[in-house]
């Protein structure tokens, strides 16, 4: 609800004051530069993405829309890391960010780091920070090292071409000396490998012949097709239904083993998290108020929203009369304010809350949690 | 369950009876209009719903639970069967009659996006039904809509305001407040919350669970969310492609679920606990396209326990006790 409306006047200089500043990005993103200028170091070896201090903005012609605001987590090798929160929150910008997919130029990432652990087709591994990477040296690592499960598989598969044709395509193009029966045995694989029944019919098959969860399969069955090392599921299952949702976590859960990689996983539903994830970030409003292990985040919920989130959650094996709820709405993303954004909303405010936004503290080893109630004193 | 079954008979604690009912929709005609292909959307669907109970009915996406919603309230045209509501069988009342009955049955949508009209405010939404049925005296409309909406949890300067102004939240509660104007004893509820994120989602459930005990409500809360159907119902129905495959309390249904299906949909849930391992049953295969459903029983293409004669013969609806109903071979 936006009940302060701008004048004409007001968005032209919006507007001139945002032209700048996304030209001279739009400019960084299309530079040419040598390999040397993006190549950096992981803080920790394990990890096979490391998120930094990334900041992404939209600059709307209503203001800057902080639409990612200072988010940092790691994605661990063979690990399956949960991002949970409520639409708008950034978690979607976060992992097109990853890929690289924002809507340009309204959409940039303004400053961060994104480290990805790349390793080339001869095994040689380097440390490549997406977020300084020019559009042309991209596609070494999205679609090839990086895939991304999109949510709606119905509208993310072209309708004028068969599943063959869209599978084989990413053979091609990270390959290109591949046959066309190379290219064809690799998709038939891929597509036993994600268990649908009848890869040759489906091979020749058009999207708009499939149902909801084989087009999902096939989607999947795309993104592994390069063999990736991480895959960004962004709400896989949202669109199916809660039978087809089972097939869908069973697969992603038996696939992580196969290949041998990471997944990003990004959701709203916290049963979802729970089952698959190991380590959970918590979002809200472009922030990351709390991350941990699935345990702790489960076990031992430190931010009230966190524990809000979780209370107000229906679930099969709770009988209580009410349903616990968070008071009020997300807030407006155009000129947030200083403070803690959950102040407004949350039960457990103090006086503290009206200050500072509260910064990371560290409770135990692999938990963090952004909320005055436990700062040290 | 016989459609012969007088009116007489008819259970004066019951506000909605449902016997037989049936709807298709006609996918070719030939030229004369013969219709020679159908999709079966609802197929003989009965069950009784209590005043001031709620009904869940649960299922996944084309099962007909939407159509068995609207044909309930005479949006579509049944094919068959008898709708009886508050003592009165309305399946074939003319539509200048049914106007009378339509101000006690009303309709909640899913999207509360679109089901408000962009062009009027908040206030114009609310009174146009209170106009148009003489609920009040016109001079004491605004007061009685600004009442209403301090029951919806909607503030008194939103009178003047337009759709596009409010979340996906409030909007419902526009909508809320809209089906509610007119006084109903019935409100379908088509997936009210499906849109909406998890924490505004326990805001509006608990909204209509406040309004229900201070109205005296009667709920159908049609929804493919289990753990929200489980919360709000009393009764819940389990719909599989156009047939109830399983009714009975809410208890009944999920301590004691009978039919396969609503074994795998239970499991099928994901517990947001992670110390819950669960023994799930991973149903194989797709939902059949309910314009050409399986033969025999529906569900034996995906059925874990399908025997020889799920092929071949469709499972009599049965009562198990206290109510509960199953259509399953298993049970004997």
């Amino acid at each position: 609800m936006s009940n302060n409306y701008l004048s004409g006047k007001e968005i032209r200089a919006i507007a001139k004051e945002n032209k700048k500043v996304m030209k001279r990005l739009e400019a960084q993103k299309y530079r040419k530069c040598d390999e040397s200028e993006y190549i950096t170091e992981m803080k920790e070896s394990s990890n096979i993405l490391e998120i930094d201090e990334l900041h992404t903005y939209f600059f709307t012609e209503q203001g800057v829309v902080k639409a990612v605001n200072g988010v940092s987590f790691d994605v661990p090798q063979n690990k399956t890391v949960g991002v949970v929160g409520e639409s708008g929150c950034g978690k979607s910008v976060t992992s097109m960010s990853v890929m690289r997919l924002l809507q340009g130029p309204t959409g940039q990432i303004y400053s961060g780091e994104i480290r990805f652990k790349s390793k080339d087709k001869d095994g040689t591994e380097k440390v490549f920070d997406i977020a300084k990477m020019p559009m042309a040296d991209i596609h070494k690592i999205r679609g090839n090292q990086i895939a991304m499960i999109f949510q709606e598989p119905m509208t993310s598969l072209n309708p004028v071409f068969t599943i063959g044709q869209q599978l084989d395509e990413v053979t091609f193009i990270h390959n290109p000396e591949a046959s066309k029966e190379d290219a064809k045995a690799k998709s038939i694989e891929m597509l036993n490998l994600v268990g649908i029944a009848m890869p040759e019919r489906v091979y020749n098959a058009f999207p708009h012949e499939l149902s909801g969860g084989m087009r999902q399969r096939v989607m999947i069955s795309m993104a592994l097709a390069s063999n990736p090392r991480l895959i960004i599921a962004d709400e896989p299952t949202t669109a199916l239904d809660v039978t087809i949702q089972a097939q869908i976590l069973d697969l992603l859960r038996d696939l992580k083993t196969k290949i041998d990689g990471s997944i990003m996983l990004i959701t709203h539903d916290l049963g979802i998290i729970a089952e698959m994830a190991d380590y959970v970030i918590v979002m809200y409003a472009g922030r990351v108020i709390e991350k941990g292990t699935v345990d702790e985040i489960f076990h031992n919920p430190l931010h009230p929203y966190t524990i809000g989130l979780q209370k107000s959650k229906p679930t099969l094996n709770s009988d209580s009369e009410t349903l616990f709820n968070i008071p009020g709405n997300v807030p407006n993303p155009i000129n947030m304010p200083a403070y803690c954004y959950f102040k407004e909303r949350c039960s457990k405010c103090t006086k503290k809350c009206s200050g500072e936004y509260p910064e990371m503290i560290q409770v135990s080893p692999t938990h963090f949690v952004a909320c005055h109630l436990y700062d040290e004193e | 369950m016989a459609l012969e079954k007088n009116l007489e008979q008819f259970d004066t604690d019951a506000i909605l009876e449902v016997r037989n009912l049936k709807k298709s929709f006609p996918l070719k005609k030939t030229l004369t209009g013969k219709v020679t292909q159908e999709l079966v959307a609802v197929d003989d669907v009965s069950f009784t719903l209590k005043r001031g109970e709620t009904l869940g009915i649960v299922g996944e996406s084309g099962c007909g639970k939407t159509t068995l919603g609207r044909t309930i309230l005479k949006l579509h045209k049944s094919n068959g069967g008898q709708i009886i509501f508050d003592g009165k069988d309305i399946t074939n009342l003319k539509s200048k009659d049914m106007r009378e009955i339509r101000k006690k049955m009303q309709i909640i949508f899913q999207d509360p996006y679109s089901s408000l009209p962009p062009r009027s405010t908040v206030g114009g939404i609310l009174s146009e039904p209170v106009e148009v049925h003489n609920i009040v005296p016109k001079s004491e409309i605004k007061s009685y809509v600004l009442d209403l909406m301090e029951k919806c949890g909607l503030r008194d300067y939103y009178y003047e305001r337009y759709p596009h102004e409010f979340s996906g939240g409030q909007r419902q509660r526009i909508c809320i407040a809209r089906a509610l104007s007119v006084n109903p004893e019935l409100v379908i509820c088509d997936e009210p919350v499906s849109a909406l994120d998890v924490s505004i989602q326990a805001q509006i459930i608990n909204l209509l669970k406040k309004l229900q005990q201070e109205m005296n409500l009667t709920y159908v809360f049609i929804s493919h969310d289990l753990s929200v159907v489980k919360f709000i119902s009393d009764k819940i129905g389990v719909m599989y492609l156009g047939s109830m495959v399983e009714f009975g309390t809410k208890e009944d249904i999920f301590s004691n679920p009978l039919h396969p299906y609503t074994q795998a949909l239970f499991s099928a849930i994901p517990q947001p606990d992670p110390d819950v391992k669960m023994n799930r049953i991973i149903l194989k295969g797709d939902i059949p396209s309910p314009a050409n459903p399986p033969k025999g029983c529906r569900f034996h293409t995906r059925c874990p326990k399908a025997m020889d004669i799920c092929k071949e013969e469709i499972p009599e609806y049965k009562d198990y006790g206290n109510g509960h109903c199953a259509a399953c071979h298993l049970l004997g």
